[in-house]
């Protein structure tokens, strides 16, 4: 037998070519790290160029009436609130580290994330440190829509009051569930208490803002807002806007209705487990939806960025904004705890058909009083 | 309970790490948003007090009594130096039962204003609990002036007392009275009045005071069922200066419910004891005689009494305290020493009034009978 049948290979030239051979592979995998790299580029230089395109709304959305600047404010929020309640309770609130005490909830906040996370040996621990980020987006997310001036607003949709309300059923739904994955009796039953807040308040509140959407001809806040220009809301929906208030107190959670979070019956409600970050979120989630609702009444109510002479749109919003916001901390400070019976049967009872009669009070007038509202100036 | 009720139930534990439960644990079974069971548990605060009484001399028994409660030390004091002052047969001094009188009664008042500001702090007013607190504090300076300790008063002797009264005692005690006499009005009809305090206390807690004799309740809780039970006038005590001033038993009638009292009766009783003895201390302070202020040869006679027992009681502010006493003869130390707390029973009174209401109101029904830890744990 010869050579050349028991190599039937040429392994000479086998072995010249290796080097094309694995030349190739390099090739093929740099074109594919250079394709992937290529592809992933254009997505930057398409997002830059976008970027650059809405660098106005970017700013808007980030910084001015976007995050960084609802985020200080909640901060401010808390300051003035601890200060407030101070002044009320006979004390003088926190006035130790900066000018007038405004550096402690820095401080607090550095205190309570440098906290150990302590999370209980029976509670679900994935939902347990997914929920509290959730709560906070879903209360973060409304912001966007807040009108607080013409010329200052992230987003203006055609349903951006819905679509407010729908982020705002969310946080119940989150309080529920972290009182139930805690693992904890207390928190359960302060979710379900949670729960039943939203249940017993959230329609008198709907209803409220069904009054200013139908005399704007309007879902979206922007456009209640402007339509105020010439006559604020509250003139005609003055029963309605004390019910808004009202149910958006009961809904925060906050004195006479704060049976989910009160101290001396259930610790701290469905937050009792949280420790460290998390409880600063739910905390911070608080204030904001306190907020929320402080802008939603101007919005609705108090005539948006309109009415006060010798101020700049956005300072007359800012203004009318910080009296809503302190009368809700001096309503936090000034009532007893009620039960829960008591604030579903008070928020059905006489809430809801109060928002109601105004509602059809104002449109009965409009329609059957002619030149009415073209005296008032509203449209819709 | 019937079987499938039990299957829905779950157990709290109300306590004692709780924020409102001060070193006290209730084992509560609830149904839903129902309590149906109460099981309170005496034992969490327990600091021996009558073992404690045992080993001390009859000059240092006072010390421990008065920290059972801080909030009423000059009350708390008084039934274990009463005992010893009867087993001694000691004389008090006019001048000292003047002014244990007018001690006392302002005890009261302080031991009160803490508990309505806690008691509005429970039900969620948090600027309740800090106002009269601010007025409290100058009760405390009155004591720290006249004893030198805000809390720990220790002002009470077997024969007599420990400080004289001077002129700026006095005036920090009248300077107290006037701040209290200008504000507490205001914050009565705040309170009374306010439709959210209503909606939580009316009908809450209610019992007859045939119960509430049953189950062994005495002072605010039993008077403001309508019936003057006291026993500063019920069983006048010669140590003490109460027949010296014009006073009556303050006693609430509940409309509604004629014979029984709800938590709403309750702070209304208590505002009336407040005031009731606001006007004692009053009536009394301009009538304070001239002497000695303890009985000479009470030192030496404490030093070692006969064999004999004794009872000495109180009308305290949250009802009778007592305390008996029994020694053997030339005894340095009691040989027993039994303390009967005003808030053992209406701790305890929690087991039959609590099942039927909601969760909510369980530390409503608890804060309203004005309960103290100290008093049921000795």
């Amino acid at each position: 037998m010869g050579v050349g049948i028991l190599l039937q290979i040429d392994i000479i030239g086998w072995l010249r070519g290796l080097p094309s051979w694995i030349y190739g592979i390099i090739s093929w995998l740099f074109n594919l790290v250079w394709a992937v790299f290529n592809y992933l580029w254009g997505i930057v230089v398409w997002f830059w160029a976008l970027a650059i395109d809405q660098i106005w709304w970017l700013f808007k959305a980030i910084v001015f009436p976007g995050l960084v600047f609802v985020l200080f404010s909640i901060i401010f929020a808390v300051w003035f609130t601890r200060k407030t309640w101070g002044r009320v309770q006979a004390r003088r609130g926190p006035y130790h580290l900066g000018k007038y005490g405004g550096l402690q909830v820095f401080a607090d906040a550095i205190k309570l994330v440098g906290k150990e996370t302590i999370i209980p040996d029976k509670a679900k621990r994935w939902m347990y440190r997914m929920l509290p980020s959730l709560l906070l987006v879903a209360v973060l997310i409304p912001f966007a829509f807040i009108p607080w001036s013409n010329d200052w607003f992230i987003a203006d949709l055609s349903v951006s009051l819905v679509l407010t309300f729908a982020f705002l059923t969310v946080v119940p739904v989150v309080s529920l569930l972290s009182g139930w994955i805690s693992g904890s009796k207390y928190t359960l039953i302060g979710g379900f208490r949670a729960a039943n807040n939203q249940f017993a308040a959230e329609i008198p509140l709907i209803i409220s803002s069904v009054g200013p959407a139908m005399l704007a001809g309007s879902l979206s806040i922007m456009g209640i807002s402007q339509a105020q220009s010439s006559l604020w809301f509250i003139v005609l929906l003055p029963v309605n806007c004390v019910t808004f208030l009202v149910s958006a107190t009961a809904i925060t959670g906050l004195v006479p209705f704060d049976a989910p979070v009160a101290d001396s019956e259930i610790l701290f409600g469905w937050r009792t487990e949280f420790s460290g970050i998390y409880f600063t979120m739910t905390y911070f989630a608080e204030f904001a939806k306190q907020m929320l609702f402080s802008a939603l009444i101007v919005a609705l109510f108090f005539g948006g960025s309109y009415g006060l002479p010798y101020m700049p749109p956005i300072l007359n919003f800012f203004f009318k904004f910080l009296v809503v916001l302190f009368f809700f901390v001096m309503v936090t400070s000034s009532f007893y705890r009620m039960r829960q019976d008591q604030v579903t049967h008070f928020c059905w009872k006489y809430l809801l058909p109060l928002s109601l009669l105004n509602v059809v009070f104002a449109m009965f007038a409009i329609v059957y009083v002619p030149g009415l509202a073209q005296m008032l100036g509203i449209g819709g | 309970m019937s079987p499938e009720v039990v299957d829905e139930a779950a157990q709290i534990w109300f306590g004692p790490q709780h924020v409102s439960a001060h070193g006290w644990a209730t084992k509560l079974t609830i149904v839903g948003d129902y309590i149906v069971e109460c099981d309170p548990n005496a034992g969490y605060f327990h600091r021996s007090a009558e073992k404690c009484l045992e080993f001390r001399n009859f000059q240092q028994g006072a010390l421990i009594m008065e920290r059972l409660c801080m909030l009423e030390a000059f009350l708390a004091e008084y039934p274990y130096v009463k005992a010893v002052e009867q087993i001694a047969q000691l004389e008090v001094p006019e001048r000292a039962k003047v002014m244990r009188t007018i001690m006392m009664e302002a005890s009261r008042i302080h031991s009160l204003q803490f508990w309505w500001g806690q008691f509005a702090a429970e039900l969620g007013l948090f600027a309740m609990l800090l106002w009269p607190w601010v007025d409290r504090e100058y009760f405390l300076n009155a004591f720290e002036e006249l004893t030198g300790s805000r809390h720990a008063v220790s002002y009470n002797t077997p024969g007599g007392v420990k400080y004289d009264f001077t002129e700026k005692s006095v005036k920090t005690l009248e300077q107290a009275l006037d701040r209290i006499e200008e504000r507490l009005p205001k914050f009565r009809d705040m309170i009374l009045r306010s439709p959210t305090f209503k909606m939580r206390t009316k009908k809450v807690g209610l019992f007859g005071a045939e119960q509430g004799l049953k189950w062994g309740l005495s002072g605010p809780n039993i008077k403001a069922c309508g019936i003057p039970m006291d026993l500063r006038t019920d069983d006048p005590d010669p140590n003490l200066a109460y027949g010296m001033c014009d006073w009556e038993v303050p006693v609430t009638t509940n409309e509604e419910h004629p014979g029984q009292s709800d938590a709403y009766d309750r702070m209304i009783q208590r505002f009336k004891e407040i005031e009731t003895s606001i006007g004692i201390v009053r009536q009394l302070l301009p009538q304070v005689p001239e002497g000695p202020i303890v009985d000479p040869k009470a030192r030496a006679k404490i030093n070692r009494l006969p064999a004999g027992e004794a009872y000495g009681r109180v009308e305290g502010t949250r009802g009778i305290t007592t305390l008996y006493l029994k020694t053997a003869d030339k005894a340095q130390t009691p040989y027993r020493a039994k303390i009967r707390g005003p808030c053992f029973s209406s701790y305890y009174s929690l087991k039959h009034l609590v099942p039927g209401s909601t969760f909510a109101d369980f530390i409503v029904i608890f804060g309203s009978l004005d309960p103290y830890p100290g008093w049921w744990d000795r």
